[in-house]
């Protein structure tokens, strides 16, 4: 067989990482993604007692989180392979639900900040075309940034997730370090 | 602009592609002849008023949207979700 070495969408063997001002950026290449369709009148399924939140909404459960997509579709993330397992077969049960694993599809970089909420929300005033309560936290949306088609996830106050199309993972990367990079002086201020 | 979504609020115009004319969404009979899907495909109203349109959120939850949108000052009344408006409302 091949040895094949696994690396981040960026190229990097280790999780890519960049820090500016209280903002941290970081790569995150152990999130498994999992997509759920349901049939038109069918009601929400509950995978593993999993919520699937309602439109522009993220919820966090029990080893893995669920946002809304579009009307009867969630995407569903999670960190713990044997979990992502367990959550496909719980779909696969679910009558009218459909399943398909976009883990490889995406990059995910995950914002935090280590001086409150602030300059989480100074990155999106200048990011995201969206009044402050489409991102308060538990809210997740698919949306513009930069011309390029994202998701936002807030996952906590001082906490951001943007996810972007995995071959799209470089523009991702510069427009993030570019713009966390330009607030630096006024987050600091 | 902004664009009343529905399930999402007020979202900007620039995630969202412009089809046309929601009347579209009246496909004629199979049986209407060569006549009636003419007038479906190529003829259209240029109403300089109000006007009931097709928005696709692309850049967001990819659902259509029927737009009701007045073109003499870009002022929107309303949107709805196409589905509901085709379904009268059932979806």
């Amino acid at each position: 067989m091949t040895d094949l070495i696994p690396m981040g969408a960026l190229g990097t063997p280790d999780p890519a990482r960049a820090s500016h001002g209280a903002l941290t950026l970081t790569e995150n290449t152990a999130l498994m993604l999992i997509s759920v369709a349901t049939r038109p009148g069918t009601p929400a399924p509950h995978p593993l007692g999993l919520h699937l939140p309602g439109p522009g909404l993220w919820s966090q459960g029990q080893g893995a989180a669920a946002f809304w997509t579009g009307p009867g579709q969630w995407m569903i993330e999670t960190d713990v392979p044997d979990h992502a397992e367990r959550l496909r077969d719980a779909i696969r049960s679910a009558p009218g639900a459909r399943l398909t694993d976009q883990s490889d599809g995406w990059v995910c970089v995950e914002v935090t900040s280590d001086a409150g909420p602030a300059p989480i929300r100074a990155l999106l005033e200048r990011l995201v075309n969206l009044s402050p309560d489409q991102v308060a936290p538990g809210h997740a949306t698919r949306t513009l940034l930069h011309h390029l088609g994202c998701i936002v996830i807030r996952r906590a106050e001082d906490h951001l997730a943007v996810l972007a199309p995995r071959s799209a993972a470089g523009s991702l990367w510069h427009l993030l370090r570019e713009t966390a990079s330009r607030q630096v002086p006024a987050a600091t201020a | 602009m902004l664009i009343p979504h529905p399930l999402l609020g007020l979202r900007d115009a620039q995630e969202f592609t412009y089809l046309g004319d929601a009347a579209l969404l009246n496909r004629p009979d199979p049986a209407a002849g060569e006549a009636g899907f003419a007038d479906y495909v190529y003829l259209r109203d240029n109403p300089a008023g109000v006007h009931r349109e097709l928005w696709f959120h692309e850049q967001g939850d990819r659902s259509w949207l029927v737009v009701t949108r007045n073109t003499l000052t870009h002022e929107i009344l309303g949107a709805e979700l196409a589905r509901d408006v085709k379904l009268g409302g059932t979806a």
